[in-house]
This record gives structure tokens, sequence and C-alpha cells, in this order.
């Protein structure tokens, strides 16, 4: 995907930790102190139980496609170039779900239940979107 | 005394539904008005009479927008709200203002929504006017606003159930067999299972046909109480039941979609709405199901209780959908054959239920209507509000 113009996160107070640690190719996943629930993305408290003390477990990167759409027609211009394009729900290793895209693959083999990894889009010096790639058979042995 | 059977829709009206580029000199102004008026004269009550009002506010609106509403059309009115959670809000707004009459708040409600809308704008909204959160989490790998959302669901349903194409294909085919018919349908043309798996696929797995038009349009509901609804000329159309449930993790995506994607929240909504009512499905003569998308529709059918989880689809292939058929449902075309008026769209299954059961449907009138579903589904199937109309209050059953 290219990085032209494309909306790019803005750091909050509340999602700074995860923005930072992105930029240095780590995915970090809120965690509650209290409880132990796992959140993504990053808030202000604990959605089970609203505690304000938060931690952060770093993910190991790995994960499933839990359901994905190939994307034909680009709602916004910036998307465009990229299309077709897959747009994913991604389970983590960790439990969680998140949105992101998985790329260098051919949009037809995306498939439920295929194992992804993390890598870092670097779109500027302090920011770094993780996005997923299909695991090759030299990551998992 | 609860609600069930305590207040009645007496009139409806609606605007023409129409694309943008037909659209000239429309407003969103205009549209709400002017489906207002034509409820009122439905009812054939004085303007003065209505002393509440709600209305979804137009996407490009202010959250002012009743206010503002209220003012233009100078009513005076002691019940007042804004409806902004997406498709359920028409179906809340008439729950709501059945819970403010029957506690005696106010006495006649005009409901109303609709604006001037196309997809550009829909994707403008979705991107530009996302709250941060979004933004940083969702929108920054591109989604296609609702269209990925649903896409996402559809194409988890199909994984979990094995469900074909072909079948999702049905639900449009049925629409689009209704709108052919219907005089208010923005989409006229028949389309069958073949036209619409040969449609462009848009969001892969959406088709074009399965995915809604936006247009413009508005339509607007009266309620008031069952005795005063009985002084008037239309048949009244209680309202008998109805219920409401919100998912925690399905409304923005950037949640991630913690809960199942394959099952929704129509399950407690109509659950709720069966018992207020004392009805079940089997006694339910049509559905109005909210049709943003045909997966919509599937799960609706099977969480209204047609059959079990994961059945939805093939339900859709082996039933005759239709007006005279086993089962109606969205006997105008709903919006996959009308056209998705935004505010419009969210009071359209429940004015499509109320001519049905008024006995004014014309051509496609379902035989001996006596009570109907109306499911109303906001925030990729996040919120949903399921009401129970009749034309008759039946004896018995839990009140």
């Amino acid at each position: 995907m290219t990085a032209e113009g494309k909306p790019v996160p803005d750091i909050l107070p509340d999602t700074r930790e995860y923005w930072e640690a992105a930029s240095r190719g780590e995915l970090l996943v809120q965690t509650c102190c209290s409880c132990g629930s796992k959140q993504y993305f990053p808030r202000l408290l604990c959605h089970r139980c609203l505690s304000e003390d938060l931690g952060w477990t770093k993910s190991s990167g790995m994960g499933t496609v839990y359901s994905y759409t190939v994307i034909h027609q680009a709602a916004h211009q910036t998307f465009a170039p990229d299309v077709p394009y897959v747009y994913a729900i991604i389970e983590l290793d960790e439990g969680v779900r998140m949105i992101s895209n998985v790329v260098n693959t051919d949009v037809s083999k995306v498939h439920i239940g295929m194992k992804v990894k993390v890598f870092f889009h670097r779109l500027s010096d302090t920011i770094s979107i993780p996005r997923f790639e299909p695991v090759q058979q030299a990551d998992t042995e | 005394m609860g609600i069930r059977g305590s207040c009645a829709v007496i009139g409806y009206g609606e605007t023409q539904f129409a694309k943008l580029k037909d659209s000239a000199g429309r407003t969103n102004y205009s549209e709400q008005c002017l489906a207002a008026k034509a409820a009122i004269a439905d009812a054939g009550i004085d303007k003065d009479e209505i002393d509440g009002l709600i209305s979804i506010v137009p996407l490009d609106q202010k959250s002012s927008w009743t206010m503002d509403l209220s003012e233009y059309l100078q009513l005076n009115v002691k019940f007042m709200d804004n409806m902004y959670f997406g498709g359920a809000s028409g179906n809340a707004a008439i729950l709501y203002s059945a819970a403010a009459i029957q506690a005696g708040l106010c006495s006649t409600v005009l409901l109303v929504g609709g604006s001037v809308l196309d997809t550009s704008m829909v994707y403008e909204f979705g991107m530009e006017d996302s709250i941060p959160f979004e933004h940083d989490f969702d929108t920054i790998y591109g989604p296609m606003i609702d269209n990925s959302a649903y896409a996402l669901i559809k194409q988890r349903y199909m994984y979990e159930f094995g469900a074909r194409q072909e079948q999702f294909a049905k639900v449009v085919q049925n629409a689009r067999y209704h709108a052919a018919r219907f005089p208010n349908a923005l989409l006229k043309k028949e389309v069958h299972v073949e036209d619409v798996l040969a449609s462009r696929m848009i969001c892969d797995p959406l088709h074009l046909f399965e995915i809604v038009m936006p247009c413009t349009g508005a339509c607007a509901l009266i309620l008031t109480s069952a005795e005063r609804a009985r002084e008037l000329a239309n048949p009244p159309v209680y309202l008998l039941g109805g219920g409401q449930a919100i998912d925690r993790g399905m409304w923005h995506p950037a949640y991630g979609r913690s809960g199942s994607l394959t099952t929704s929240p129509v399950r407690e909504a109509a659950r709720q709405a069966y018992a207020m009512a004392g009805l079940g499905i089997k006694d339910m003569d049509f559905l109005q199901l909210y049709d943003c998308y045909t997966i919509t529709v599937v799960i609706s059918l099977e969480d209204v209780g047609c059959c079990e989880n994961g059945k939805g689809a093939e339900f859709v292939e082996k039933t005759d959908l239709t007006y005279n058929g086993e089962l109606p449902v969205n006997t105008d075309g709903g919006q996959l054959g009308r056209g998705q008026s935004y505010g419009g769209g969210h009071f359209v299954h429940a004015v499509e239920a109320v001519r049905q059961l008024m006995g004014r449907a014309g051509d496609l009138q379902v035989p001996d209507a006596r009570f109907g579903l109306v499911n109303g589904n906001g925030g990729s199937m996040a919120n949903e509000c399921t009401l129970i109309f009749g034309n008759e209050v039946p004896k018995g059953g839990v009140l």
C-alpha cells in the first residue's frame, strides 16, 4: 500500500505509548492491572472493570484472519491506487481483535483462519502503522 | 398498564424517493416538512394537535435540528428528541414516543426522518467526520464505511455456515420484485438471482445489488393514544410490542468486533417485543426487516425466530417471501428496492407495516394482515429495535 496522502493517526494522551511502540516495531495490547482484561484499542479505562490502572502486554505480532473483505472500490481517493486491497479483522494470539490490512500477498489467497504476522509500515519519523502479511513457512519452523 | 395497545399510528406520509441528480430544489427541510405535512393530512388531524416531535437528524445537520424543525413548522411541543443512532432510530423513536404518551408527557407525536444525500456524501461523512479513535484505528486502514463493515459480517457468516452467494441474491430478487410493483420505489427494474451475481463486486463478498443505493426522500408517522386513534377515519394500527438491544462490540470497527459476527441483538430486541405483545413469530403475517444489505436480512430472519442460527440463507432460498407468499418480507421493496433515504429509511419499514395493516397496500396487499413485525438496525448490527404492530389488540398475552 502506498502512504501518499493517506489518513495518519493522531497521537493522543491515551494512545501515545501504543504509537511510540509501533514506531519502534512493537505491537502493544493494553492490559488491565486490576482484572487482567486485555483491550484493543488503548483507552482511558478498562472496558471490563473501569479501572484506570492499565499496563501493556507486548504482542507476539502473530494472529489469524477472523474475517476480511476485498475492497474493489475505495471510499477515499487516497486508497484508490491500492484496489483491490484487503481490510480485515485480525485476531491476535493474545486474544484481542483489531482492524488492519493483509498485504504482501495476492488478495485471492487471503482466507479466514489464515495465519498472519504484523509488520510496521513506516509513514513518518514518528508514525508506523501495524499491518499484517501471511506467515511464511520459515516463520513457524 | 404498559405500552401494549396503548398507542396507535394514525397516519403516514412520504416524499418521492429520488436519486440526487433528480433532486434539484429539494432540501433536508423540504423532505421532512413535506413528509410531515402528508402524514398530518393522512391522519386527518389539525397540526396544532401535535405536541411531540422526534426527528432523525440529517447527516449534514447540526444536533439542534429537531428544535429548528419544530420552529420551522411552528409546532407547540412538550416532548422532543433528536435521534442519531443509525437505522434503529426510527423504531426506537416510535417506542419512546409510546412510552411518553402512555406516561402522559404528551398526546400526539410526529415522527419524521429524511434528507438529501448521495453516496459520495456518505463516504465523505464516514471518512472525514470520524471520531478520534475511529480515525486512528480504523480509517487509516481504508474501510469502505458501512459496506466493508457488513462485508466482514457476510464473509464470516459464509465461512461459518457455508452459505452461498445465490442464497443472498434471493433477498435482492425479493426486494426488487416488490419494488417493481411499488409506486414510490427508486429501483423499478426487477432483477433475478443471476443478475445480482453478475453485478459488480464492490466489497467482496458484497455485490453492487446487495448494497442499498442512497437517495433523497423522507417518511413520517403520527402516533397518538389508542382512544384518540379510534375517533379518527384511518383504522388504528396499534403498537403491541417493542424491544431494544445493543451489542457492546459491534458499532465502530475500531473496537475490533469483539462480539459474534453472526448473531445479532435482533434476537434480544425481538424477544422483548414478542413478550410485550404476547405474540410470536407464528402470529406474524409479514416482516419488514431493515435491509441495508442482504446479510442484514438473513441474520435478522434468524434472530426474529424464523429459523436457527446459520439457517437464514437456506430459509431465504426455500421460502416464498413475496407479499402473497409463505412469509411476506419487505413488501414495498424495502431499502434494497426503494433506495435508502438517510432518515427516511429509519421509518420506511414501519410505514410499510402501517400501510399493510390499514389495508392500503394496493397490489402488494398481504391478504388478511393482522400482525406484523418491523426491525430497525443501526451501527453494523450493533443497535436493534424491534416493534410489533397490529390492527387489533389481541385479548390475553402479557400486559
